[in-house]
């Protein structure tokens, strides 16, 4: 059955998002908006953001920029001078919708101006990434147990932000469209990270207990986490139930671990995990990924490859739902790009992301 | 059902921004209840489809409520393997907005829930399903869970340094990325609808939605054959950054040095001449370079102070630092927690903590969150308001099974 492909609502949305929301915009984009990047002239700072394209730093080939601001045009503004601000206003005037706005504008007093905007602002947004995701408590949850907790890779929490904002601005469109009314809206950055750590917090809050990084194992089952293997990582959850494990160990054919009839019991697995672990890691690593993957699904075990980046640049799903799309990248010749979650959803094209002040003139 | 006939929402400006809106949640485990749980917040009336037949097991509770998936919804319980409750679910399709759902594929279709059974009869309807890896492709009947969409996404691999074992988030945070997509799609979508009168059906993929958020390496790798770099705690910008031992167990703080001049004052709350006359790290570019030797020596300091200490005396002098808290350090501090308030949900003895919404909108109310209803609770009313049932019809249903 095709997805949604409707693109009836477009509205105009001018994005000055700073890196905590700069994923609505691309969400918006993605939904079929006209999203325009208003930047300074000499280019933002999220086109600076390695790694780049091709390797060498230049403001239109940062990957973030690339991806970030793929299927939105870029207008080249430069909102410290007053002609600048001058040309804000009128851009305002035309659109529906803005996310970020020039500092030398007053939030309320610029929206009673222009009462039917929506307009998004970000609130505790000033401490670097590290630093808020320490003080949400997510950072103690993430890396190996008893080692040095990790900020997430590849600034995802720029996109986990991003994403609320993405859902405030898309509350606040509706009401637009409903009631013809625009509203300021506020998005608190650091709430946003907390909520995540909404488990942990309640768990304390109900038990006393705090919660700890796991690192690479899981803790649905007593048999869950990633695996070493010949090629890289692989991960996989054995469910309870007696004949599941015992399906199990057909596959894996280890004689210390069928030498022990304790081990159908989950509760027992439990108590053995170093030593089921220990046998599990030398079986794993006579297996490739893949395979081991395909293997487990079709017995019935969650398991999935531990994908590197590269892998998933071709990775057959996400070609298959149009999740990746070859495009011509000026440059680069023909690539998977992501298109992206909702354009896929909603089965809608994006274009590739704009060179600076591309739609300046338009 | 004519295009007027569809339902609408409230107009009001003041009124939360889904006032008016009825989902039917099909939803279970974390993914799909997170979804609908935000939609509540946001004004819609969720009607949260369970049963009491279903075994025990990973996401299926039925001997406690959990404040983070079952809170601000109506309960209803339906016995969807008897024709009757499929009926009744079939019915109240009819008059939902939204449906949202998590099952794997096949399973809607085999209950006769799919959306191609249920648009003929309420062709306004926008239906969600959210499985692991969509209901399409070569991988369509694999299942997942949060942590096998935390490797799968490539989360695992880009967290942490070079040479460190694949590294998660010890939470359900592909989950929460997967339901609030589905939220962005889900008020996309109510906005198209109003322009034809029509819905359709969007097959979202928890794996594209995780993968999206890492889009830039994704990209990168494709054009440049291989994979960045894993950059643990640093910036490829600025350095130093890290997150510190200090004293006392598994104790730490984050410093995030944003230029030269917190370089200075960072070097002054040391107290390190060396550091501070080193011509190596004037430059970030130095400080880059010789990033391990730095750590050295800011490790050696933050290791006799408390994380607070630490903390204070570096942001006395205005470098960027921040303990790392626990969950009892963000509910116990002046500074945080504050998007969380207390709920009691029934039976328990204290109250649990619940997250409200991280956003407010000036005009539009959203709603606090509010206590889980006991299972089925709301079964009766749900068959009266949502589709006209009798009290003698409701009793029969009940006497033959289908409300179990």
């Amino acid at each position: 059955m095709p997805n949604w492909v409707k693109g009836n609502n477009v509205a105009r949305i001018l994005d000055l998002s700073p890196h905590a929301a700069i994923y609505a915009g691309r969400l918006l984009a993605e939904a079929g908006h006209d999203v325009i990047r208003v930047e300074h002239p000499a280019g933002d700072a999220i086109r600076r953001l390695a790694p780049y394209l091709g390797g060498k730093p230049h403001i239109e080939y940062g990957a973030y920029h690339q991806f970030f601001n793929a299927g939105k045009r870029s207008f080249a503004l430069d909102t410290s001078t007053s002609e600048g601000l001058e040309v804000f206003r009128h851009l305002a005037a035309t659109s529906e919708a803005i996310i970020g706005l020039p500092s030398a504008l007053n939030a309320e007093a610029f929206h009673a101006e222009q009462p039917r905007l929506v307009l998004g602002l970000l609130s505790n947004d000033e401490i670097p990434e590290i630093c808020q995701y320490a003080r949400s408590g997510m950072l103690a949850l993430t890396g190996q147990p008893g080692r040095t907790p990790m900020l997430m890779g590849g600034h995802v929490i720029y996109a986990a932000t991003g994403l609320w904002v993405g859902v405030a601005m898309a509350s606040a469109l509706l009401v637009q469209d409903l009631t013809g009314t625009g509203q300021i809206v506020t998005i608190n950055v650091q709430q946003c990270l907390e909520v995540f750590n909404e488990q942990a917090i309640g768990t304390y809050a109900s038990t006393g207990r705090l919660s700890n990084r796991r690192g690479y194992r899981g803790a649905i089952t007593a048999v869950s986490g990633a695996f070493q293997c010949s090629d890289g990582w692989w991960m996989l959850s054995v469910p309870n139930g007696a004949d599941r494990w015992s399906r199990f160990l057909d596959w894996v054919q280890d004689p210390v671990l069928a030498a022990d009839p304790s081990f159908a019991e989950e509760e027992h697995r439990n108590v053995a995990k170093d030593l089921i672990f220990d046998r599990l890691d030398r079986w794993s690593m006579t297996l490739k990924k893949v395979e081991a993957v395909d293997e487990a699904q079709s017995q019935g075990i969650t398991s999935t490859p531990v994908s590197t980046p590269v892998d998933l640049a071709d990775d057959p799903q996400l070609v298959h739902r149009g999740f990746l799309r070859a495009e011509n990248l000026p440059g680069f010749g023909s690539v998977q790009v992501p298109a992206g979650a909702i354009a896929s959803l909603f089965g809608r094209p994006i274009s590739l992301a704009p060179s600076l002040g591309e739609h300046t003139t338009c | 059902m004519n295009v007027t006939s569809l339902p609408t929402v409230d107009p009001s400006a003041v009124a939360p921004p889904l006032d008016g809106v009825r989902v039917l949640d099909f939803t279970h485990i974390v993914a799909g209840p997170f979804c609908t749980r935000i939609l509540a917040d946001l004004g819609a009336e969720v009607l949260h489809v369970e049963t009491q037949t279903r075994t025990v097991g990973v996401g299926v509770h039925l001997d406690r409520r959990d404040v983070r998936v079952d809170r601000s919804k109506e309960s209803i319980t339906l016995n969807l393997k008897h024709e009757a409750g499929q009926a009744v679910a079939s019915r109240l399709a009819t008059v939902a907005d939204v449906i949202v759902e998590n099952f794997s594929s096949g399973v809607m279709r085999r209950l006769k829930l799919d959306y191609e059974s249920l648009e003929p009869f309420n062709p306004g309807l926008i239906y969600v399903s959210m499985s692991g890896f969509g209901h399409t492709g070569p991988r369509r009947n694999w299942t997942s869970m949060n942590m096998n969409l935390q490797g799968y996404s490539g989360l695992m691999l880009v967290t942490g340094a070079e040479g460190d074992p694949p590294t998660s988030v010890s939470n359900s945070w592909n989950d929460f990325i997967g339901g609030l997509h589905a939220d962005f799609a889900i008020l996309q979508a109510l906005v198209e609808r109003r322009r034809d009168g029509r819905g359709g059906y969007m097959d979202l993929s928890q794996a594209e939605c995780s993968v999206a958020t890492l889009g830039p390496l994704v990209l990168s790798s494709a054009v440049n054959h291989q994979d960045p770099r894993r950059m643990g705690n640093r910036s490829s910008s600025i350095a130093p950054q890290g997150c510190y031992p200090c004293a006392g167990e598994d104790e730490w703080c984050a410093v995030s040095v944003q230029n030269d001049e917190q370089w200075s004052a960072l070097t002054q709350a040391i107290g390190s001449l060396a550091l501070a006359n080193d011509p190596r790290f004037t430059s970030v570019e130095g400080r880059l370079r010789f990033h391990d030797e730095i750590d050295e020596q800011i490790g050696a300091w933050t290791g006799d102070l408390s994380k607070e200490e630490a903390q204070a005396r570096l942001s006395a002098l205005g470098v960027s630092a921040e303990r790392v808290r626990r969950a009892d350090g963000v509910v116990n501090a002046d500074d945080a927690g504050h998007v969380f308030s207390p709920l009691l949900v029934p039976g328990a003895s204290k109250p649990d903590l619940a997250a409200g919404l991280p956003f407010s909108l000036g005009i539009s109310e959203t709603l606090a969150p509010k206590p889980p209803a006991p299972i089925g609770h709301d079964t009766r009313m749900a068959l009266a308001e949502w589709i006209g049932l009798t009290d003698a019809e409701i009793d029969e249903l009940e006497t033959a099974g289908a409300l179990a």
